[in-house]
């Protein structure tokens, strides 16, 4: 043990200096940063081919996806004119709210990752952000469906419906349940949606091209404010599209719970998009087991997440019993008869999935997690029918119009916008390439292990 | 199917070799090696001042068949794991234990109070389970805690009141700039000459013996 001269006076040649402590981070040179893309560019996992899927990759799937997306959409207007508008707008409004979770968790995921500067996140970074740049396409379908309620007069937002002066709880809600506000609104969120997850893409498709630093740390800045922005217009367009189909009804956890579905469906939808890259022999080695695992994380902790928050909802509305946020519940579980969904939610999308994301083997198999991804975004579905499908019937709908629509309007309805915002993100994701190539935290995620 | 990481169950001299660790009264088991003065010899312990050395070490000593011996660090080694040859622990099976235990006898306490002394509560159902969920899911929390906490220290062996390569001076550096590796004399393949020779060939900066407290 060296023995340190403890009592050696001040100005002893001999006496260790104290070192001096940095005031600033170290800071990356120019240098020690063109050394590290050489690096990140020399790896065996960056070779062109395995980071590029083939030209013609996906040419089938997103055909396929374009082909029955548009023949259940034409089904479904065949539906609204030949059955009945409301069933036929509930049913593609469900999968409509499906596809747009799942992009608007992507976005999430991708300021998440850039604002805790995620390394092992990196590699995977690139299809979340493919995945959340088709959110346009949702607003253009949303778009839609808020042109079909105004000119129509309320189909299943009621309250467009009702005139002033007639019902309480809508003049209490005023001005924020007005056709004007609402359109206003719907302008903001394509807004913010489309500047933010358009941008984030951009940025890194910019840096894959030049290698610029600051651009990431610019994608970090945006990242901040984005996420309050995305956190306002998420829970607030879960209150104008879903929550107000029952003007009776308020939740404030309503935003939280469609954000917990967006989180799930959208580490889902990029677990299958990776497992079927890999599936084409792409990616190997850049993305492994080892994401697979922290994804699979993601997916089981979102699982009880969304668990978490339906069941504090519903929980604190059961106890309180306050008649106009009961109503929600006592229709959908006693006299609308969708108590059997109800059980298939709790098992469905808690019970099961929790108990299977559990086990190690199924988080690092590709294929299992894929099967389970697949299920997730099945069960998501499902959940939204639980928010929209009764909605289509309350009030007395049912009793008015005996036998409307079928069941083959509900899936033209729910599978269209599916397959329809489908395509696009197969055309997104086979456009580019499938990693960010100059990320300033490349070489932590081609390394990425889980130490446990 | 992998088979499940179940240790074999411990020998009687194990389990003695445990007790008298804990209760002085429990005689020890009689020591394989005693060194020339009559002392007990826990085994033998090799010094590194580099991580790459003692990485590369452990993964010697594991390929030589040792399975009673430690690697000991100042700091976290990544990758320690495997150049060791650890196997997985089985504590996810206890904290599963712990949790299935807590959230049903959560729920079996819960609906038999409540179906064995009926009372309306707001006019709500006799035994309704959404008042049950929170408890149940605190108690399968705590439950799991304790198993996880409490199983993490006995699958260590902690707490335990004294350790053999505590008495060295040298081995104090551990939390300093020094990195251990120390084969016990337990182990089956343990042997003074030839344990010391492998130790030896690792480029260890230092081997040495050592003994135990009577």
């Amino acid at each position: 043990m060296s023995q340190a001269p403890t009592n050696a006076p001040a100005n002893d040649p001999t006496r260790t200096p104290i070192p001096q402590r940095a005031t600033t981070m170290p800071v990356l040179t120019d240098k020690a940063w063109r050394a590290r893309l050489d690096r990140i560019a020399a790896h065996p996992a960056m070779r062109k081919d395995n980071i590029t899927l083939p030209d013609n990759a996906g040419a089938t799937l997103s055909t396929g996806l374009l082909f029955v997306g548009l023949i259940a959409f034409v089904l479904t207007v065949l539906g609204a004119f030949v059955y009945d508008p409301r069933h036929a707008l509930g049913a593609f409004e469900i999968g409509l709210f499906t596809a747009t979770a799942m992009s608007l968790g992507s976005m999430f995921f991708v300021m998440a990752f850039h604002s805790v500067n995620a390394g092992w996140a990196s590699t995977v970074r690139r299809q979340f952000e493919n995945v959340a740049s088709v959110l346009w396409v949702c607003w253009v379908m949303l778009g839609g469906v808020v042109i079909i309620e105004l000119v129509s007069g309320g189909v299943l937002l009621e309250w467009l419906k009702i005139p002033a002066g007639e019902n309480h709880l809508i003049d209490a809600k005023q001005p924020f349940l007005s056709g004007g506000l609402f359109v206003a609104r719907y302008v903001v969120y394509g807004l913010v949606w489309i500047g933010i997850s358009q941008r984030l893409l951009a940025l890194s498709r910019k840096q894959d091209e030049t290698g610029d630093r600051a651009l990431g740390r610019k994608a970090r800045f945006m990242s901040g404010w984005g996420l309050l922005a995305f956190a306002l217009t998420t829970a607030f367009f879960s209150f104008d599209f879903l929550m107000s189909m029952d003007f009776r009804f308020f939740s404030t956890m309503w935003g939280v719970y469609y954000f917990a579905s967006a989180a799930l469906s959208s580490v889902s939808v990029v677990v299958v998009i990776l497992a079927a890259i890999r599936l084409k022999g792409r990616l190997t080695g850049a993305v492994t087991e080892e994401h697979f695992h922290d994804l699979g994380k993601l997916m089981l902790s979102f699982t009880v997440f969304w668990t978490y928050i339906a069941f504090s909802q519903y929980f604190l509305i059961w106890y309180s019993n306050i008649p106009e946020e009961t109503a929600w519940f006592v229709y959908r579980q006693q006299t609308g008869g969708y108590m059997p969904l109800f059980l298939i939610l709790c098992f469905g999308h808690f019970v099961v999935p929790f108990c299977i994301l559990l086990f190690r083997r199924v988080k690092r198999s590709t294929g299992l997690l894929a099967a389970m991804g697949v299920y997730m975004i099945l069960i998501t579905i499902a959940d939204m029918v639980w928010i929209v499908r009764p909605m289509v019937y309350a009030a007395g709908y049912a009793e008015a119009n005996p036998g409307v629509g079928g069941w083959w309007l509900d899936a033209a309805g729910i599978v269209s916008p599916i397959c329809l915002w489908g395509f696009f993100v197969v055309r997104q994701v086979t456009r580019g390439p499938l990693v960010p190539l100059k990320d300033p935290t490349m070489h932590e995620a081609l390394k990425h292990a889980n130490y446990v | 199917m992998p088979k499940l990481p179940i240790p074999k169950p411990p020998s009687r001299d194990e389990i003695m070799a445990l007790a008298s660790e804990y209760f002085p009264f429990v005689p020890r088991p009689r020591p394989r090696y005693v060194t020339r003065e009559g002392k007990r010899v826990y085994g033998v312990s090799a010094e590194f001042s580099k991580t790459p050395a003692v990485y590369h070490a452990a993964e010697k000593v594991r390929d030589a068949g040792y399975t009673r011996w430690d690697v000991l660090t100042p700091f976290p080694i990544h990758g320690i794991e495997q150049a060791m040859g650890i196997k997985r622990t089985i504590l996810p099976l206890l904290a599963f234990g712990g949790a299935a235990t807590g959230v049903g006898g959560a729920l079996a306490m819960q609906f038999w109070m409540n179906l064995d002394y009926e009372l309306v509560v707001q006019g709500k159902p006799y035994a309704a389970w959404e008042p049950f969920a929170p408890i149940t899911f605190e108690l399968g929390v705590l439950i799991t805690a304790f198993t996880c906490l409490l199983g993490m220290l006995a699958l260590n062996g902690l707490p335990r009141f004294h350790h053999p390569l505590f008495s060295k001076e040298r081995f104090l550096q551990v939390s300093d700039d020094r990195f251990f590796v120390c084969i016990e004399a337990s182990d089956p393949n343990f042997d003074p000459a030839r344990t010391r020779e492998l130790l030896d060939s690792l480029g260890a900066d230092r081997v040495e013996l050592v003994e135990d407290e009577d």
